[in-house]
């Protein structure tokens, strides 16, 4: 400490005025919300342009593998497409909601009225991270093309984050690889089997599921979804697969806890899709009724 | 040099202590064009022989300090360092003739005369209040609200500047 003290001594007070502001630049990032959001914002901006021309040349590389995934990506949408033409069903972007269909079927008074609930914009990442505590990505679609802060980003394999700070040309997603990130899940074997989907840092290929009952009998290799009680992400998306057996929740003791394994790469993110529940403002405020009578 | 110790080390509490008990209430409570921010004349009223990189550490000391109680980690202490080197600069404008020698401790009224006190402290406090206001919004969108801020908060305390010198009459 004495010596250092002495380095800055002899290089005069410009370096220590220097050096202490950019700690102070550190500390004022790190504690302070109104300042924080505004360093993230103008980071999107400047490192938004500055990724996508590397981006740009990247693709490159890529396109064949892209042009696997997506022509593997078509056969499964005319796949759905074809389903949804032999149901007759009168509105489209249902594919992620297969099981209400059914029930619709039957209703004929709801088959008049129902509307498509999902809106997906595809966008591709041009920006990602996935060995901090907290992960983001920026993908370059912004308000521009109706992306707004709150809503749900997945890929053809999963989730992959929650958009929170909107540019009109690019937004800043907050990965489910982040310590915030909570994902309402379900067990595909077992309806009504739901838990919450957290990241515990280390490994960008598992998560940790918790909050499911005890009484639920979850098996390794059991399929995880979306439950699709919030209006971010759409019922019935795979996430991954649990991942040895579950155990028994030291916090929580009438609940599981138990890894699983993602179906995303994170670390391969390229095209993604924006979900707009076109109902988001509708049950917004129907839900904030509810907090109001509480 | 020694005696110039605990004359600083009352002077960082006292100011501290006015600052955030008196000063930052009587702001919240008036609105927020009302700031006063008196604790930088600790930094001001340090010996004018100290190496300037102690002054930056010490601004930002007292900076971080009075940020504890203001809850905004590091802001005032960007600033404190701030004006802890700007103090280098316009005091080396400012030097009379054939420098300062020991017998002027400290840059105050009772050694230099009630003018040149005004003026150097006039632009201490005005680069301490430009940086502080400028790193409280981190952005420059709203540059006319940091200029009016600025403005008004330096009138109000070259005020409090003045009555504090009147007052105690700072020799060491």
């Amino acid at each position: 400490m004495g010596k250092l003290l002495q380095l800055l001594t002899r290089n005069g007070g410009f370096m220590t005025f220097l050096l202490v502001e950019m700690f102070s630049f550190y500390l004022i990032v790190q504690y302070n919300d109104q300042q924080d959001a505004i360093f993230t914002h103008t980071m999107g901006l400047v490192g938004g342009n500055v990724l996508e021309k590397r981006s740009a040349w990247m693709s490159y590389a890529h396109l064949k593998v892209v042009s696997d995934s997506l022509a593997s990506e078509n056969i499964i949408l005319r796949k759905q497409l074809a389903d949804a033409r032999n149901i007759q069903v009168p509105y489209r972007d249902t594919f992620f909601i297969r099981d209400i269909d059914s029930l619709i079927r039957t209703d004929s008074l709801r088959r008049v009225m129902v509307k498509p609930q999902f809106e997906f914009i595809s966008a591709r990442v041009i920006g990602n991270s996935i060995n901090s505590a907290n992960n983001w990505l920026t993908i370059n679609r912004g308000s521009n093309e109706n992306v707004r802060p709150g809503m749900g980003v997945i890929s053809k394999d999963g989730v992959v984050g929650i958009a929170r700070h909107v540019t009109p040309n690019f937004s800043m997603v907050m990965s489910i690889l982040h310590r915030q990130t909570k994902i309402s899940v379900g067990v595909k074997r077992l309806k009504k089997a739901l838990g919450s989907l957290v990241w515990e840092g280390g490994d960008p290929s598992v998560m940790t599921l918790k909050f499911i009952a005890r009484h639920f009998d979850v098996k390794p290799g059991d399929l995880i979804v979306t439950s699709g009680y919030s209006e971010i992400f759409p019922k019935d998306i795979e996430v991954g697969r649990v991942e040895g057996a579950p155990e028994q929740d030291p916090a929580n003791p009438y609940c599981w806890i138990m890894k699983v394994r993602l179906n995303q790469d994170m670390s391969t993110l390229d095209y993604v899709y924006v979900v707009n529940d076109i109902f988001h403002t509708e049950l917004d405020s129907l839900k904030l009724k509810v907090k109001n009578e509480q | 040099m020694n005696n110039s110790i605990f004359p600083g080390i009352w002077r960082f509490i006292g100011l501290t202590a006015v600052q955030v008990l008196l000063l930052q209430q009587a702001g919240s409570a008036i609105g927020s064009y009302f700031n006063v921010l008196l604790y930088p004349l600790f930094i001001l009223f340090l010996p004018i022989q100290m190496p300037t990189p102690y002054v930056v550490l010490l601004g930002f000391a007292i900076g971080l300090t009075v940020d504890f109680f203001y809850g905004s980690i590091g802001i005032h202490a960007s600033a404190g360092a701030f004006s802890g080197f700007a103090r280098s600069v316009i005091l080396s404008a400012y030097k009379p003739k054939g420098g300062f020698s020991g017998k002027e401790p400290i840059a105050a009224p009772v050694y230099f005369g009630w003018q040149w006190f005004f003026q150097v402290s006039a632009l201490f406090f005005a680069a301490h209040l430009l940086w502080y206001f400028s790193v409280n919004a981190f952005t420059f969108v709203y540059v006319a609200t940091i200029t009016l801020k600025t403005l008004a908060a330096w009138g109000l305390t070259m005020i409090f500047v003045v009555l504090y010198s009147i007052l105690f009459n700072p020799k060491n």
